[in-house]
């Protein structure tokens, strides 16, 4: 059997619970570029007022960001993208739940209200 | 029949050669219960990190001391997520290395990843006690206890890693990491990026969203 070089892909008979081969390491250095540039983008959404972003749609960009940065690690550093379908849908249910559990938290706790979070001990907040 | 693990020789010293096939495991799924195990793990800790994330949330603004945008220093800790994403790309690296069969670069990828983890919890710490001496503590305000809860959780969960990190090269250097074993370094990799994930989430919510 030869070495399998950097610049091909891992053939799944080497991997554990792959369903395709790995990625090229070119890969992953250009996924971590996109990361890098996704971050210095964030930075810039807050720290330079462009009319894109600013007042009501900066909440919205950064989590965009967030999403998108969060989801290329998942699908192609942690191998979600070839491994077996049944390890994407065991951490996806893991993330949805703590998702809608932590969302039904807060909005039982009216963190949507304006001034909710401003209530001091032994006030209701009404 | 798959051959006894046994079989293998160990392989301390001789780099980049003949990758060895994984041995097929004998489960439902076709998937190494270590790591599907892991994967589950991973998901439980979506509940802990959501938890945390959650109560920051409910708590940030301060009934009095000072808030977290007179204290978050963007610039720096931009850094430090500069750093830990790095970190990801040099543990898959290292992954893709030893399922290459290539023990000397996994060996320099891992270190890598140890190093970049270590510059994060300094940066952690540094934060930290510059916070500190700016007067925020860790019971001066209900956003100080929830911050420093959740990032001082995040880097326990760095620390950690970066143990398992060392203590995969020792195991290498000892011969004891051989490729038909390269699952152990896959499993600590997802746990180094779930760490990283959870970080990204930490940096958007907690520092940069007003």
């Amino acid at each position: 059997m030869t070495t399998v070089s950097t610049h091909d892909p891992v053939p799944t008979e080497l991997l554990d619970g792959a369903e395709k081969p790995y990625s090229r390491d070119k890969v992953y250095v250009l996924t971590a570029v996109f990361l890098a540039v996704l971050t210095a983008l964030e930075v810039a959404v807050v720290e330079v007022d462009f009319v894109l972003w600013s007042g009501p749609m900066l909440v919205p960009v950064l989590l965009i960001l967030m999403a998108v940065k969060f989801f290329a690690v998942a699908w192609i550093f942690m191998h979600l993208k070839f491994d077996k379908p049944i390890l994407t849908w065991a951490f996806y249910a893991g993330l949805i739940t703590a998702v809608l559990v932590y969302l039904g938290m807060l909005t039982a706790f009216r963190i949507w209200w304006p001034g909710a979070q401003d209530v001091e001990p032994g006030q209701t907040g009404a | 029949m798959a051959e006894p693990l046994t079989a293998h020789p160990t392989v301390a010293e001789a780099d980049a050669h003949a990758p060895v096939a994984h041995i097929e495991h004998d489960t439902n799924t076709g998937i190494s219960n270590t790591k599907l195990a892991m994967w589950l793990f991973l998901a439980s800790e979506c509940l802990l990190f959501g938890g945390l994330i959650s109560t920051y949330l409910l708590y940030k603004n301060p009934l009095e001391g000072p808030s977290g945008a007179d204290l978050f220093d963007i610039p720096f800790t931009s850094a430090s997520s500069f750093v830990l994403l790095m970190s990801s790309l040099t543990m898959v690296l290292a992954v893709s290395a030893i399922e290459r069969g290539d023990h000397h670069r996994m060996r320099i990828w891992l270190g890598s990843t140890a190093l970049l983890g270590s510059t994060f919890v300094a940066g952690q710490i540094y934060e930290f006690t510059a916070f500190y001496r700016e007067g925020l503590g860790f019971t001066t305000s209900r956003f100080s206890s929830a911050f420093y809860t959740l990032t001082g959780f995040h880097g326990v969960h760095v620390t950690v890693g970066i143990i398992m990190l060392v203590v995969l090269v020792m195991l290498s250097i000892r011969g004891r990491l051989p490729e038909h074993r390269s699952e152990t370094v896959e499993v600590v990799g997802l746990y180094w990026h779930f760490v990283d994930i959870v970080w990204i989430l930490i940096f958007a919510i907690v520092y940069l969203i007003p």
